[in-house]
């Protein structure tokens, strides 16, 4: 048994198809998505918006390779940084469109991850934990350091919104709104989210929850683990990529520091807080841990501090994270009414 | 040059010995529980900043710094075990301490920050300008008492470890908790010793380290990401190979300011993290553990 297992409430992964149910669900969210920003119409909780959705999209690409995969990568925010820099500078150093800089600064973050698994097949646990820690400190250094291409501590700025979508007889879509900038990305989140959901319902959810419980026996079954593991960490950090291809237009500024590994323990705790191993936890968890330091400014310096007890109680009692939280209400509030 | 290279081998010995402090805490919690306490970091800012604070109200007793600072970083030991650890310890997960000690790490730095303000701290204690001279090199009085805390710390953990009965104790709880608990070691008392001795392991690191260090409430986190570095070189768990991965760290970090440049001193030690790890996965001493298939 891994010891991940545990703390992982999912149920196993069956074999459905495109359920009726999850098809509903999947629309009930693009509605909640095309709605959201017509009643949030204040710019400033419409930035927070496109946070939770970019959270999102690092919260779900982070649980696909920790709690499917069982690999103890801490290094989540050198994938993102990648991503980030990557298709900045190809924009503003090459020229290249935005979308083909999209395209390769998220594959770039994914093979970045295929290569990290690399030490993940012949390390377990803490071990990879530290490697992927010292991966994520390498590439906050490089970043810091190589001036010439990054600008160090300066940063980047002036960074453009993506190009607008110009189609003749419709209104122009313009990214630079961040109504329709949301649109984009939590249509992006919501797009991997299916995947990933179809993903870990099919065979290969299976092979990396095998992989994850136990790799000896699920190598004498003939599971490639190597393979699957590599799988797993360039699916997690393509999204993680990706993620970073739109904080770069969003903010329009980089700087080092937003990727330095703190980061990755912020994206962690938000898997964590939604319930590890579920993939509609971390949704819930980047956005409360998200919103909720919004709600906390009115009291100052305390934000962090309450941000940081929140991570530290949910492991104490709550190990499932929310999702258990829901699971054990449902469960009462069933018991409950069965003994009427 | 030969003295150049002579001199930084001394600063090297200095913050490497600092490094070794801080990564025996880790190492040692590792050898007893199988885990990491990312809190640590944070015992070794927190005692850096109860040095500063007792040598200024003191007026310049830079000794009763340190040692407060040793008993501050017990008495943090002493809670995160009792408030983390412990009650983690049933649910038998890898990850759930880590995590949960990365929460009471956030907590600790910005609740440092909400009183102590990001501005650096300026730390010097009387000793950093009594200066030694040895023909071309140089060593301040601060650095001798470095090196000389942590040598004599070192060893009386080293002998406590080897000679005494409860250092056996420990060491047999890290072997095999089940089998030791059967000889009548009651291993909770021993984890909370682990602990104790740890963290004021890190608390000292942290009362020295403070006038080095750029002392803000984050100083902690650039020192414990090497002192990872050091226990998985050296092998997790490994009280000898963290010792010479730490001073061997240390040494790269002098070299590396001098002859390349301060901004590559994490790329390099980290570089060698993974070499090390891709060449020998448990370290460069390994860690004498068995895997249970």
């Amino acid at each position: 048994m891994s010891d991940l297992s545990p703390i992982i409430a999912a149920p196993k992964a069956k074999h459905r198809p495109f359920a009726i149910t999850r098809l509903a669900g999947f629309l009930i969210a693009a509605l909640v998505i095309i709605v959201l920003p017509l009643f949030v119409t204040d710019s400033y909780w419409r930035t927070n918006l496109i946070v939770s959705a970019i959270n999102v999209l690092l919260a779900i690409g982070l649980d696909f390779v920790l709690g499917y995969a069982g690999q103890l990568n801490i290094g989540q925010s050198a994938f993102y940084g990648i991503g980030a820099y990557a298709s900045t500078l190809l924009v503003m150093k090459l020229g290249l469109p935005f979308w083909a800089a999209f395209v390769i600064g998220t594959l770039a973050a994914g093979l970045a991850g295929a290569l990290l698994s690399f030490f993940a097949v012949r390390l377990r646990g803490h071990y990879l934990a530290i490697a992927s820690l010292g991966f994520a400190v390498i590439v906050y250094q490089i970043l810091l350091n190589w001036i010439s291409l990054t600008q160090g501590p300066l940063g980047i700025y002036g960074i453009k919104p993506p190009p607008a979508i110009a189609i003749p007889g419709v209104p122009q879509v313009v990214f630079a709104d961040l109504r329709n900038l949301f649109y984009l990305v939590a249509g992006f989140a919501l797009v991997v989210y299916i995947v990933l959901d179809q993903m870990v319902r099919s065979p290969i959810g299976e092979t990396l929850t095998a992989i994850r419980e136990d790799e000896v026996s699920a190598a004498s079954l003939g599971i490639d683990a190597p393979k699957w593991k590599a799988f797993a960490f360039a699916v997690s950090s393509a999204a993680a990529g990706a993620a970073g291809c739109f904080y770069a237009p969003f903010v329009g500024t980089l700087v080092p520091d937003a990727f330095f590994i703190t980061e990755s323990f912020t994206i962690l705790a938000m898997v964590i807080v939604g319930g590890m191993g579920t993939l509609i936890g971390p949704v819930f968890g980047a956005i409360l841990l998200t919103v909720l330091p919004e709600f906390l400014r009115s009291i100052g310096d305390l934000r962090l501090i309450v941000y940081g007890a929140s991570v530290t109680l949910v492991v104490l009692f709550m190990p499932g994270g929310i999702v258990e939280a829901f699971r054990l209400l449902r469960r009462r509030l069933y018991s409950e009414s069965g003994m009427r | 040059m030969s003295s150049i290279v002579l001199q930084q081998a001394i600063n090297g010995i200095v913050v490497g010995s600092l490094y070794v402090l801080v990564a025996l805490g880790l190492t040692l919690i590792y050898g007893v529980l199988v885990q990491i306490n990312f809190a640590h970091a944070d015992i070794v800012t927190l005692g850096a900043f109860a040095a500063y604070g007792v040598t200024h109200l003191l007026s310049g007793n830079y000794l009763a710094g340190i040692a407060a600072a040793l008993v501050l970083g017990a008495a943090l030991g002493w809670l995160i075990n009792a408030g983390i650890f412990a009650p983690l310890r049933e649910r038998g997960s890898e990850l759930l301490p880590l995590i949960a000690t990365i929460g009471v790490s956030i907590m600790l730095q910005n609740t440092m920050l909400a009183l102590l303000g990001p501005i650096p701290y300026a730390f010097d204690t009387p000793y950093s300008n009594q200066v030694l001279r040895f023909g071309t090199l140089f060593l301040t009085m601060q650095n001798v008492l470095i090196i000389l805390v942590s040598s004599i710390s070192i060893g009386l953990l080293y002998g406590f470890m080897k000679f005494t009965f409860l250092g056996k104790a420990l060491r047999a709880v890290s072997q095999d908790r089940e089998t030791a608990g059967l000889m009548g070691i009651n291993p909770n008392h021993l984890i909370m010793l682990t602990f104790v001795i740890a963290s004021a392991l890190a608390g000292l690191g942290g009362a020295m380290l403070g006038p080095v260090l750029v002392l803000t409430p984050f100083a902690g986190t650039s020192v414990i990401v090497k002192a990872f570095a050091i226990v998985i070189i050296g092998g997790f768990g490994n009280v000898e190979g963290t010792i010479l991965a730490g001073l061997l760290v240390g040494l790269i970090e002098s070299y590396t300011t001098q002859f390349l440049d301060p901004g590559l001193i994490d790329i390099v030690v980290f570089a060698l993290l993974l070499l090390t790890l891709a060449v020998r996965p448990t370290g460069l001493i390994a860690e004498r553990r068995e895997e249970n298939v």
